[in-house]
């Protein structure tokens, strides 16, 4: 790559803001505004400045409605926010997906249109962490927050997770090169190992790479948890890995005086899924017996975990709350958006602040060329693509001020650091107009009929 | 006005000339897909239209051994096959390396046409481990609005796919009401 010099043409600094980008939510970011356009961002990684130094070109910035020749027309607010809301009245099964890259005052907008209407609410954690959420539900959640990780932990382990690639600045800020009160002298006071098939980037700056063979994950965690158990290992290579290093790995993992498992899709898309994570945290667990561990999944949208914190808080479920039938109600491989759409079920989709012409398999996208696409976005994207009506929104933390919730849990306010292009509107603005609507067209609220207990029954 | 700069043509990949015709034309391999960094900026900055998306998201990593077996270059195209479908994508020498017999597709429109869709009532489809072939060919790789209206045709009439394929490319800009963005007057709207 080429120098480049640095930007000195700007009007003024906006301190402090918060990346919109990964789970790591970095809140040390300044921004460079010329024109009320950011020219530059400080402090951020390459992933991170070039999402807030958006593509003007693709921005979305009028509400548009596709016409019968397919092609999309400009409209008014009024005409394209009617259009989707006539889509979602009219529908017997709406799924509104997305979520995870807009504030968590959004989504109350959502849960209440989503009840309302009897939809289903899912965010993107169906496509990467559900088998995460799924497997904190069975075998609990030994989780700590990242400031905890900085000042404390000595031994960190990546499996599954390219950190350097899709949270680069998570080994820098939180987890390995920083100093910490009990790890003053940053690196050189942690131990970093990475497990993944591939030699990845993050492997290569770690101090062990575990190359295990093509999902063969759950029989290396296994492998580990009998030698923690005090068990003989009578294969002498598991999941590609030599007896040998499982028993010093083992060793290293009981000795560490504050041991800290990152996880990523690695472990979730491969073949056992959620028993994968089980195990994983089935091994911290054993861990526990001999020092301390945590684990924390690495979230890959700065508000995924939002979404999820906040339809567990409001409903009991964290993803795929399916309000069909009056109450919330979840179910795994049947109320998430993978498998309804594979099934054919859904009449109308609304897309919010996610891409899932970028991020479905084939086979579950095939259905959204059949049925209404409604997509809040800020960028014209694939899944502008298949949309119906597409209502340009803002963006969170750059244009508008929201709540996003980091990998570990901690809430973070996001603050607003330059005006929304004249013609966006505020997401949470956008699905309170379309739930006002909504309730216009239908003005019964789907709810559950009364229950009377069966007689015979007892 | 000055900007940093962060658009980048193509991905950075080692540079390793491969010689020679190849040994075989259809190479069994594993395909995983995910992301990295140069298809995580391209991608959240809102440059999918671009070409610069085509290379970033529609690249094959592959093993340089691998490569030699197909007699291919890095950013000569190959067309993948699974159960699930085809693509055709560039291929390159991937920055992993080795893995001989495995290839890795970041996400995006391109991966997508060739993962599985199957979660196993687990929520999450499997885009990970699935057995591949992988061939030289001639097709060129789409950009990411023409490949879309190759795979879904949702908008146009035409259902088959070489003359869907072959239509006249949709661009990368966004397309206005049949206008291009180039031919509206007023660019603010
Ligand atoms: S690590 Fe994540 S949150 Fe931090 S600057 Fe990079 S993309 Fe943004």
């Amino acid at each position: 790559m080429t120098y480049e010099p640095p930007v000195t043409d700007y009007d003024y600094i906006v301190e402090n803001c918060t990346c919109a980008f990964c789970g790591c939510n970095c809140d040390d970011l300044d921004y460079l505004v010329k024109d009320n356009h950011v020219v530059a961002v400080r402090h951020a990684c390459r992933l991170g400045a070039s999402k807030i130094m958006e593509d003007m070109d693709q921005r979305l910035l009028v509400p548009m409605v596709r016409d019968e020749n397919g092609e999309l027309k400009e409209v008014d607010w009024d005409t394209a926010l009617d259009k989707a809301a006539e889509y979602i009245a009219n529908s017997i099964r709406p799924v509104f997906y997305g979520w995870s890259e807009t504030s968590t005052e959004c989504m109350k907008e959502g849960v209440a249109l989503g009840e309302y209407i009897g939809a289903v609410l899912d965010n993107q954690a169906t496509i990467c962490h559900g088998p995460s959420l799924q497997a904190v539900q069975n075998a609990g959640y030994p989780i700590q927050t990242l400031g905890e990780v900085q000042n404390r932990a000595d031994m960190i382990v990546y499996s599954g997770s390219n950190a350097m690639n899709s949270h680069p600045r998570h080994m820098a800020r939180y987890a390995v090169f920083c100093r910490g009160y009990f790890r003053q002298r940053g690196r050189f006071d942690r131990t970093v190992v990475t497990m993944d098939p591939k030699f990845s980037d993050t492997a290569k700056c770690s101090d062990k790479w575990i190359g295990f063979e093509q999902n063969g994950d759950y029989g290396f965690y296994n492998a580990i948890r009998a030698v923690l158990r005090g068990k003989e290992l009578y294969q002498d290579v598991i999941s590609g890995i030599p007896k040998e290093d499982i028993y010093e790995l083992a060793e290293e993992m009981k000795n560490a005086e504050f041991g800290v498992l990152f996880f990523g899709l690695g472990l979730t898309h491969t073949l056992s899924k959620q028993r994968n994570i089980d195990i994983a945290i089935k091994m911290v667990q054993d861990l526990n017996r001999y020092s301390k561990w945590g684990l924390t999944p690495m979230r890959g949208h700065f508000n995924v975990n939002g979404f999820n914190i906040f339809m567990a808080f409001e409903c009991g479920f964290a993803f795929g709350v399916d309000y069909c039938r009056g109450y919330p109600r979840y179910m795994m491989g049947e109320t998430n958006t993978i498998d309804l759409l594979v099934r054919k079920e859904p009449d109308c989709f609304m897309v919010i602040a996610a891409d899932p012409g970028a991020h479905f398999p084939n086979g579950a996208n095939q259905h959204l060329a059949n049925i209404p696409v409604i997509q809040i976005d800020i960028h014209w994207g694939p899944s502008t693509e298949l949309a119906d009506v597409v209502l340009p929104g803002s963006f969170i933390g750059v244009e508008c001020a929201g709540t996003s919730y980091r990998m570990d849990g901690v809430p973070i306010y996001m603050k607003k650091a330059i005006d929304k292009p004249e013609t966006c509107r505020d997401d949470e603005w956008i699905v309170r107009e379309l739930k006002e609507r909504v309730m216009k067209l239908r003005e019964e609220p789907n709810v559950a009929p009364k229950y009377v207990p069966n007689p015979n029954a007892l | 006005m000055h900007y940093a700069n962060t658009y980048l043509e193509k991905p950075v990949v080692p540079d390793v000339k491969i010689t020679g015709e190849g040994t075989t034309d259809v190479l069994k391999c594993m395909l995983n897909t995910g992301s990295d960094i140069y298809q995580g900026a391209c991608k959240k900055r809102g440059s999918t239209l671009k070409e610069e998306y085509k290379n970033a998201s529609g690249t094959c990593y592959m093993d340089p051994r691998d490569m030699a077996k197909l007699g291919v270059n890095n950013w000569d195209t190959v067309l993948v096959k699974t159960d699930f479908g085809e693509v055709v994508v560039n291929c390159a020498v991937s920055r992993d390396a080795p893995h001989e017999g495995t290839v890795f597709i970041c996400k995006g429109p391109w991966a997508n046409t060739i993962v599985s869709h199957d979660t196993y009532c687990c929520s999450d489809p499997t885009y990970k481990g699935i057995k591949c072939t992988v061939e030289k060919t001639d097709r060129k790789v789409l950009l990411m609005a023409d490949l879309m209206r190759w795979v879904y045709k949702k908008y146009v009439d035409e259902e088959d796919d070489d003359v869907v394929e072959n239509m006249e490319s949709l661009g990368e800009l966004p397309v206005y009401h049949g206008r291009k963005w180039e031919e509206l007057i007023d660019h603010d709207l």
